[in-house]
């Protein structure tokens, strides 16, 4: 039993929840009830909700295409982060010569916007010959840095000892990674796949300027296109951002124990 | 021992999870819900003409309005026959409307239909009603 009452963190914490899931609320509540955002007064509770403007999202554009094209994007996105990042997060856990100037450049790197590399990303791009395809429209995104060193921070907390065992027992530095460092970086890995499916699913600017067929084009692209139909409709865009949505909530709540799990349950099974 | 202190076997680990009946339940919907469309979007619009008496009315137009992008525009129209009934059978689109006018009987309402996808067969449930005839 503690010292102090609990109900007043309680009630910080639904007031924190309370501002957080209002505007999500109010984005459902005016996706099938249409009514304008302006209204006054607002209406709490939907009036004479129904699921029309869904339909209509789903008529004014190709959905199920723009929708499997971010699917298969964000797959991509999620495998190639979680493989080379932990490769890039195990490699920077050892000690070579020019490490520092390495981990530097790395952060320097950060600083650097993405608009600014697009022209050099597009001409690699285009040499590759992967414009206007998946593998095209994944590439820039197969590495993040901050995803780097959430792995770089989670192998860092693994026990040297550990490490060492492992070697003796004959182990080489790709089993480690794999057999060792993962199973104890779950978390690290949650965080990867998470942040990795979010920036992919939500990009706009790489895919805009690296496909050139409407085929291609993935979910933020058809919401503008969406836009530039039906620029009137209230009810209508705040479904398509519902159904835009939905993917990355549904992802999350289905990750979010692996998402918190610590280092300890990992090395228990480690 | 307690059965549930017992290891469950590991068929039901990898298929009883949150990672697969998610997906599965979401899948079987989208499976079902598509199977009822594809039995049910013949493009069938329906329905009755009435005059204001409540008598059907025979020989009146019949309008199919389809929404293309802004505006509402005439599809394909019809003639009731000798009950006023009327039906289409080529109607492509989920957002119609359908009107009834007859020389010296009068004009309806554009009525407004919603459908849940595209060509879904659809019966009005309350007739088209003609007024002001004079």
């Amino acid at each position: 039993m503690g010292k102090y009452p609990r109900w007043p963190i309680h009630l910080a914490l639904i007031a924190a929840c309370f501002v957080m899931l209002v505007p999500f609320y109010w984005v459902l509540k005016t996706s099938v009830s249409g009514e304008n955002i302006f209204s006054y007064p607002p209406s709490v509770i939907p009036r004479d909700p129904n699921p029309f403007y869904y339909v209509d999202v789903w008529y004014a554009i190709p959905f199920a295409r723009f929708f499997f094209n971010s699917v298969v994007v964000s797959a991509i996105t999620i495998t190639a982060n979680v493989v080379l990042n932990a490769m890039a997060g195990y490699a920077l856990t050892q000690t070579f010569r020019g490490k520092r100037v390495v981990l530097m450049l790395f952060l320097s790197c950060m600083m650097i916007p993405f608009q600014t590399t697009i022209i050099p990303a597009y001409l690699i791009t285009g040499k590759l010959g992967l414009l206007d395809s998946y593998l095209g429209l994944a590439l820039p995104m197969f590495s993040t840095i901050i995803c780097i060193f959430v792995f770089k921070a989670s192998f860092d907390a693994v026990p040297r000892s550990l490490i060492d065992a492992a070697k003796i027992d004959g182990l080489s530095e790709w089993k480690i990674i794999w057999m060792v460092m993962i199973p104890l970086a779950k978390s690290a890995m949650a965080t990867n796949v998470i942040l990795s499916f979010i920036w992919s699913w939500n990009n706009f600017m790489w895919p805009l300027i690296a496909t050139r067929s409407a085929d291609m084009q993935t979910l933020p692209l058809g919401l503008a296109r969406f836009l530039s139909y039906q620029e009137d409709s209230t009810g209508a865009l705040y479904a398509f951002c519902i159904m835009v949505l939905a993917p990355g909530i549904l992802l999350f709540l289905l990750a979010q124990k692996e998402f918190v799990q610590g280092l300890t349950s990992g090395a228990a099974k480690g | 021992m307690n059965e549930e202190d017992l290891p469950r076997p590991k068929w039901k680990r990898w298929l009883l999870n949150r990672f697969v009946l998610v997906p599965a339940v979401l899948v079987s919907v989208t499976v079902g819900w598509n199977l009822f469309v594809v039995t049910h979007d013949h493009g069938i619009v329906g329905g009755r003409v009435l005059d204001s008496t409540g008598a059907p009315v025979e020989g009146a137009e019949v309008k199919l309005w389809v929404f293309n992008f802004a505006t509402f525009v005439v599809k394909a129209s019809t003639t009731t026959g000798a009950d006023g009934s009327f039906e289409f059978r080529n109607n492509p689109s989920h957002n119609i409307q359908v009107s009834a006018e007859k020389p010296g009987k009068g004009r309806s309402a554009r009525v407004p239909i919603r459908l849940y996808f595209a060509a879904e067969d659809f019966v009005l449930k309350e007739p088209l009603r003609l007024t002001d005839g004079s």
